[in-house]
């Protein structure tokens, strides 16, 4: 059962290791093929993935000229393998819990018509980078959020939902869950904790008025997708604040 | 109609953009957001951006009546308030596409993504309240 991880990766040469090290220590849990599309980096990105390449051959490294993250995650998409039955995705300063994969991958096995698993993400402040887990006291907060590492998609489901919008500079990734759950897939909820997100300084998404922009733009989008097509509903009771988990 | 027929955005809660004339509004204080009809899109760009009723009204085809059911909507759900300003004119762009709507007035609340629009990261801009502390405040 192959599973490929989809990782954008620019300018994260401090962060990318630990992340990878974060999907490798899952190994066991499928046939993992981690996907890594560098876009563009200029700081040593490429070489701290290739740094760890040679003993964990299931890290394929593609590098393109800078493009912005819509274009690279498709770029990812597209190197999908034929074989690939589950596709998720780990952003390169992002951490992936340990056991992760194994607990969403179960559901798929009792359910053989599930497409979807949508689990929770932890915030974290400070990450223990050795133990790839937040330092004591480090995360802050758990929600089911926007986050396409909390999901776990089958391969059917992705090739029907499509690419990316490559027209959204930002937001791109809040557009294709909603694209998602529109059409009503069958789902589940889990709740346990699927990605331990990092909140740092260069975080992409503290830039205020193109975030704005770019959520309305998804909104809109929505709204304009649910009028043209009655079929598609509106994603209700799916996010949620779930400080009662322990990240 | 009242002498200051003029309006304002309600609050700095309340978020909105326009794409291929399409207007969209968001509040950020609720996570409800707001859709509208062609002809709607061309009023609510009017009216946020001051332009008086009466301007509105003698620049398009719509009936005064309408025109004063659409703005208690907007003052209801709390996306406009009165403002004590001169009206602004009618910019050209908007005569055309008020010209060229074919849809009814018309505004559309939506609340399937409060959640998200409070859970989301977007609130990593309001430090340091912070994600998700927003809605734990409330």
């Amino acid at each position: 059962m192959k599973l490929s991880v989809i990782m954008p990766v620019y300018n994260r040469e401090r962060y990318v290791v630990p992340a990878l090290r974060s999907l490798v220590r899952q190994r066991d849990a499928a046939d993992l093929d981690i996907i890594v599309i560098d876009d563009g980096s200029t700081d040593g990105s490429a070489e701290a993935v290739r740094s760890i390449m040679d003993e964990n051959p299931c890290i394929r490294l593609y590098r393109q000229p800078n493009m912005g993250v819509a274009k690279t995650r498709n770029a990812g998409l597209r190197q999908l393998p034929p074989e690939t039955q589950f596709v998720s995705f780990l952003d390169s300063d992002d951490i992936s819990p340990a056991g992760r994969f194994a607990r969403d991958l179960a559901f798929f096995a009792i359910d053989p018509a599930l497409e979807l698993t949508y689990s929770l993400m932890t915030r974290v402040d400070v990450m223990d980078d050795d133990a790839l887990k937040p330092a004591p006291g480090g995360s802050s907060g758990t929600v089911r959020g926007v986050s396409l590492s909390a999901a776990i998609f089958r391969r059917a489901l992705v090739d029907r939902t499509g690419l990316f919008d490559e027209d959204l500079a930002q937001g791109e990734d809040t557009d294709y869950l909603l694209r998602v759950f529109e059409t009503a897939p069958r789902h589940a909820l889990l709740d346990t904790v699927a990605v331990y997100y990092r909140r740092h300084a260069g975080n992409m998404t503290k830039q205020t008025d193109v975030v704005m922009r770019a959520y309305l733009q998804v909104i809109q989008k929505s709204m304009r997708r649910r009028k043209a097509d009655p079929s598609r509903r509106p994603v209700e009771g799916l996010f949620e604040i779930r400080n009662d988990v322990n990240g | 109609m009242r002498h200051s027929n003029v309006y304002r955005v309600a609050s700095k809660d309340i978020v909105f953009e326009s794409f291929d004339g399409e207007a969209v509004v968001l509040d950020l204080s609720t996570g409800k957001y707001f859709g509208f009809s062609d002809t709607g899109s061309g009023v609510w760009q009017a009216l946020s951006s001051g332009v008086g009723v009466q301007a509105i009204a003698e620049a398009s085809a719509i009936a005064a009546a309408d025109l004063e059911g659409f703005i208690s909507r907007l003052l209801e759900f709390g996306l406009l308030a009165p403002a004590d300003a001169p009206g602004q004119p009618l910019p050209g762009e908007i005569v055309s596409a008020l010209a060229a709507a074919r849809e009814p007035l018309s505004v559309d609340v939506h609340d399937d993504l409060a959640d998200l629009i409070v859970v989301d990261p977007i609130h990593e801009v309001e430090e340091p309240l912070g994600w998700p502390a927003v809605k734990q405040a409330n």
